[in-house]
C-alpha cells in the first residue's frame, strides 16, 4: 500500500503529510532505501505501461478517425463542390443546345445531383452534430431539394415550349452559385482544418513525450539502482535487474521505432497524399469553374462580360507552372506525372478551342459560338479532361489510404505489448531488489 | 506538413478569389451585377436630373429622298459603318415574350421588337439576317445604346423626356399601357387595390417608378428581367406582376393561373433607342418605320406576334419636331 503511495505526488493535506514523513523515513535505513526503490522502479514501469497503452491508443484513434472520417469527409465535400459545379454547368449547356435537352446531358445532370446527394448523406454521418459543418451539410440538404425542384420546374415548361422555363433554370443557377457552392465551399475549407488537426490528433504528440521520458527516468532509474546496489553489495550484476533494464531497453527502442514510422507514414499520407489531393481537387474545381462561365456566358448572350474576365482568371491559375495543375508530380509517382502532364495539354487545348468559341460570338456568330462551345469535338477534350484529373484524384487517393494503414499498423502492437512489457519490467525489478530485502529479514 | 498547409492556403486563396469574381447571375439573366436579393420597398432610384417638359413621341424627320438602295449606304453616314461591319447590333432582352424571347424549340430569340431590328438590317443589307442580337440589362437600355455597344435599343422602350435626354428616339412603333396581373382568385380591380401588397417588375423599366407612384402604396419588388417575376409570382413570392399590357399578356399566356386586371393606367409609347452621334441614323430608322407603316409591313408584323389579342389597330402615326 505504502509503495502505491510513494508513486503519487503528494496531495498537501495534514494526514498525508504524516504518511509522507513515514515514508520519507524509510530512506534512513537500508531495508527501507530498499523498498523505497523497489517502489519507484514498480511506479515509474506501470507508469510507462499504462502511458504506453495510452499514447498507442489515442495515436490510433487519431490515425483511424484520420482515414475513416476527416480524409473522406474532406473528399465528400470536394464531390459535393464538384457535383454542384457541373450540375450548373450542364443545366447552362443543355439550356444553349435549345429544343430539348440532350440526353447525354440529362444523365449527365442527375448523376451530378445523385452524387452530391449521396455525399451528402455520408458527410452528415461524418460532421458533428454542432458547428458550421453540420449547418453547411444541413443548408446544403435543403437547397439542394430547392435546386432540383426549380430545375424540374423549368424542364416542365421547357418541354411545354414556355419561355418561362428559362427564367426558372436562372433562378436555380443563381441559387447554385449564390448560395450552394459557397456552403459547399465552407464545408470543404472545414473538412480541410479538420484534417489538419487530424494530422496533429493522430501524432498524439503529448502522450507520445510523456511516454519517452518516463522510459527514460526508468531506464536511469534502473542504472543508479544498479550502481548502488553493486556499490553496496558485493556483486557486481544483479540479473533480474539486468534483464528489466534490457527488457526497457527493448521497450524505449520498439516505441521510437514504431512512432518513427508512424510519423513517417503520416508526413508521406500528408505531402503526397494529402497535399497533392488539394490542389488536384483545385484543378478539378476551376476546370469546371472554367466550363461554367464558357456556358454562362454564351447563355447571357451579352458578349464577353464578367464570367469571361473569371475564365481568362481561372486559365491563368491552370496555365501557372508550379500552379494546382500544372506541378512537380511525376516526382510523386511517374503514373500521376503522365495523367497531370495530359490533363495540362487537354486543358490547353479546350483554351484553345474556348479563344474560337468566344471569336466567333463577338464576331455576331452566335450560332457558331454555341454549336462549337458544345459541339462534340468541344465536349471529348473536356470529358478526358475531367476523367483524367478524376484519375489523378483515386491515384493519391489510394496512396493516402495505404499510407494511413500503415501508419496505424505497429500502434496495436504498443497498446498491447507496451503494457505487457512494463509488467515485465515491474517483475524482474521488483525480483531483483526483493532478494536484497530478504537479506534484512 | 510545410507542403499540406502552402497547398491548403493556395488553394483557399484561390477560390476565394474567384468565389469574389463569379458573378451573381443565372446563365440567363442579363446581367452579371444584378442585386441577389429583391430590392423590396426600395423606392425606384429618382431622376438624376429634371428632365424638361418635351413631346416624347415627336422624333427627327426622315431625310428627303427616300432611302438609300440596301447594301448602298451613303458615304460616311453610320449605317454605312453598320454595312462595312456585315452586322447592325440590336440590345434587347431574351425574356420578353412576344416581344424578345428566346423560343425554347429553336433557341433563337424573336418577337415583335426583333422583328423591327430586323427590318432595319434588311433596310441596310437587303438581308434581315444579318442582325447580332446582343441581351441587355433593362436597366442598361439607355447606357448600351448611348456609348455604341449596340447600334439601336429595341426592347419594349418607353420614349419619355427623361431618357431623351441622353439617347435619340425613333417615331414611336407600338403604344403600349401598363397594367397589373394578379392570381385567378384575387379580388383586385385595379392597381390601387394591392396597397400594402408586393407588385414586381424590372429594375431600370418606367413600369417601377409607376406602382412606386400609386397612391395607395404597393411595394414595388425589383427583379432584373421580367422573367423573373414570373417565377416570384409563380412560387408566392410577390402578390403581382406590373408592366406594360403587352408583356403581361405574353405572361398570362404562359401561366393559366393569372389573370389581368383593370385598364391602361399609363402610356408606354415603345420606340427604338440611338445614340445621339448618330441623328442621320435616327432618320434613316424613321424613315424605314414610315415604309412599313405604309406598306403593312408593320400591320403583318403585329398580326404575327400580337394577333390573339384582336385585330391589328392602325400603326402609331409618326411625329417630328427636329
Amino acid at each position: 500500500m505504502t509503495t502505491a503511495l510513494a508513486a503519487r505526488p503528494a496531495p498537501g493535506t495534514q494526514r498525508n503529510a504524516g504518511v509522507l514523513r513515514r515514508v520519507g523515513g524509510l530512506r534512513h535505513t537500508s531495508p527501507g532505501r530498499l523498498q523505497l526503490l523497489i517502489a519507484l522502479l514498480v511506479g515509474l514501469g506501470l507508469l510507462s505501461g499504462l502511458l504506453a497503452g495510452v499514447t498507442g491508443s489515442s495515436a490510433r484513434a487519431g490515425t483511424d478517425d484520420l482515414g475513416d472520417r476527416a480524409q473522406p469527409l474532406l473528399v465528400e465535400s470536394e464531390a459535393i463542390y464538384a457535383a454542384l459545379a457541373d450540375a450548373d454547368t450542364t443545366a447552362a449547356q443543355a439550356f444553349l443546345a435549345g429544343g430539348l435537352e440532350p440526353v447525354a446531358l440529362t444523365r449527365r445532370y442527375d448523376a451530378d445531383l445523385e452524387r452530391a446527394t449521396t455525399a451528402l448523406t455520408s458527410a452528415a454521418r461524418r460532421t458533428p452534430a454542432d458547428g458550421r459543418a453540420a449547418e453547411a451539410v444541413r443548408t446544403l440538404s435543403a437547397g439542394v431539394a430547392q435546386y432540383s425542384a426549380l430545375v424540374a420546374t423549368a424542364r416542365a415548361n421547357n418541354r411545354q415550349g414556355l419561355p418561362v422555363g428559362v427564367s426558372y433554370l436562372s433562378e436555380a443557377s443563381r441559387l447554385n452559385r449564390d448560395t450552394l457552392q459557397p456552403q459547399a465551399r465552407e464545408l470543404f475549407r472545414g473538412a480541410q482544418n479538420e484534417v489538419e488537426d487530424g494530422y496533429s490528433a493522430a501524432g498524439a504528440a503529448g502522450w507520445m513525450a510523456l511516454l519517452l521520458l518516463s522510459l527514460l527516468a526508468l531506464l536511469i532509474a534502473l542504472v543508479l539502482t544498479q550502481r548502488y546496489l553493486s556499490r553496496r553489495t558485493n556483486r557486481t550484476f544483479n540479473v533480474p535487474l539486468l534483464a528489466a533494464t534490457a527488457l526497457t531497453l527493448v521497450f524505449t527502442i520498439g516505441t521510437i521505432a514504431i512512432l518513427a514510422v508512424q510519423q513517417a507514414h503520416l508526413d508521406r499520407a500528408a505531402g503526397q497524399g494529402s497535399g497533392p489531393m488539394a490542389s488536384i481537387s483545385e484543378s478539378r474545381l476551376l476546370t469546371l469553374q472554367a466550363r461554367g462561365d464558357e456556358a454562362l456566358t454564351l447563355a447571357a448572350r451579352a458578349g464577353s462580360g464578367p464570367y469571361e474576365e473569371d475564365f481568362a482568371t481561372v486559365q491563368a491559375r491552370l496555365t501557372q507552372s508550379g500552379g494546382p495543375m500544372v506541378n512537380q508530380y511525376g516526382a510523386l509517382d511517374s503514373q500521376l506525372g503522365r495523367t497531370m502532364d495530359r490533363a495540362a495539354k487537354q486543358f490547353r487545348q479546350y483554351a484553345t478551342i474556348h479563344k474560337d468559341v468566344r471569336a466567333l460570338d463577338d464576331n455576331g456568330e452566335y450560332d457558331k459560338a454555341v454549336a462549337l462551345a458544345i459541339g462534340p469535338e468541344t465536349s471529348k477534350v473536356f470529358d478526358e479532361l475531367r476523367s483524367d484529373l478524376d484519375a489523378a484524384l483515386e491515384n493519391r487517393k489510394a496512396f493516402f489510404t495505404a499510407e494511413i494503414e500503415s501508419a496505424g499498423s505497429g500502434l496495436g502492437l504498443l497498446t498491447v505489448l507496451g503494457p505487457l512489457l512494463a509488467l515485465g519490467v515491474c517483475a524482474f525489478a521488483y525480483a531483483g531488489l526483493r532478494a536484497r530485502l530478504e537479506e534484512y529479514r | 506538413m510545410r507542403i499540406r498547409a502552402v497547398l491548403a492556403v493556395a488553394a483557399l486563396a484561390a477560390t476565394t478569389a474567384l468565389a469574389a469574381c463569379s458573378g451573381d447571375t443565372g446563365p440567363l439573366s442579363t446581367t452579371a451585377t444584378q442585386p441577389r436579393t429583391d430590392a423590396v420597398g426600395q423606392a425606384p432610384p429618382a431622376a438624376k436630373k429634371a428632365a424638361p417638359a418635351c413631346n416624347p413621341r415627336a422624333s427627327l424627320r426622315p431625310e428627303p429622298g427616300g432611302l438609300p438602295s440596301p447594301g448602298d449606304m451613303p458615304a460616311g453616314s453610320y449605317m454605312r459603318t453598320i454595312q462595312e461591319r456585315g452586322r447592325l447590333v440590336l440590345g434587347t432582352s431574351q425574356d420578353t415574350l412576344l416581344f424578345s424571347s428566346r423560343n425554347p424549340f429553336t433557341g433563337q430569340i424573336e418577337g415583335f421588337d426583333v422583328d423591327m431590328g430586323r427590318q432595319i438590317a434588311e433596310a441596310i443589307f437587303g438581308d434581315p439576317g444579318k442582325l447580332q442580337i446582343k441581351v441587355i440589362a433593362y436597366d442598361k437600355r439607355v447606357s448600351s445604346a448611348a456609348d455604341g455597344s449596340v447600334d439601336i435599343v429595341a426592347d419594349t422602350m418607353t420614349a419619355n423626356c427623361e431618357r431623351w435626354q441622353d439617347v435619340l428616339f425613333s417615331s414611336i412603333y407600338y403604344e403600349a399601357g401598363q397594367k397589373v396581373l394578379v392570381s385567378k382568385t384575387s379580388t383586385a380591380k385595379s392597381i390601387e387595390d394591392l396597397g400594402g401588397k408586393k407588385v414586381c417588375s424590372a429594375a431600370g423599366s418606367t413600369s417601377i417608378e409607376n406602382v412606386a407612384k400609386v397612391k395607395t402604396k404597393p411595394i414595388p419588388v425589383a427583379k432584373a428581367v421580367f422573367g423573373d417575376c414570373l417565377v416570384a409570382f409563380q412560387r408566392n413570392e410577390v402578390d403581382g406582376i406590373s408592366t406594360d399590357d403587352t408583356i403581361l399578356a405574353g405572361m398570362a399566356a404562359q401561366d393559366p393561373y393569372a389573370k389581368v386586371i383593370g385598364d391602361r393606367f399609363t402610356d408606354e409609347p415603345y420606340a427604338m433607342a440611338i445614340s445621339k452621334e448618330h441623328p442621320e441614323f435616327a432618320r434613316f430608322v424613321n424613315a424605314v418605320l414610315e415604309r412599313n407603316r405604309a406598306d403593312g409591313t408593320w400591320k403583318k408584323t403585329y398580326e404575327r406576334w400580337l394577333g390573339d389579342f384582336g385585330a391589328a389597330p392602325s400603326p402609331p402615326k409618326a411625329q417630328y419636331d427636329k
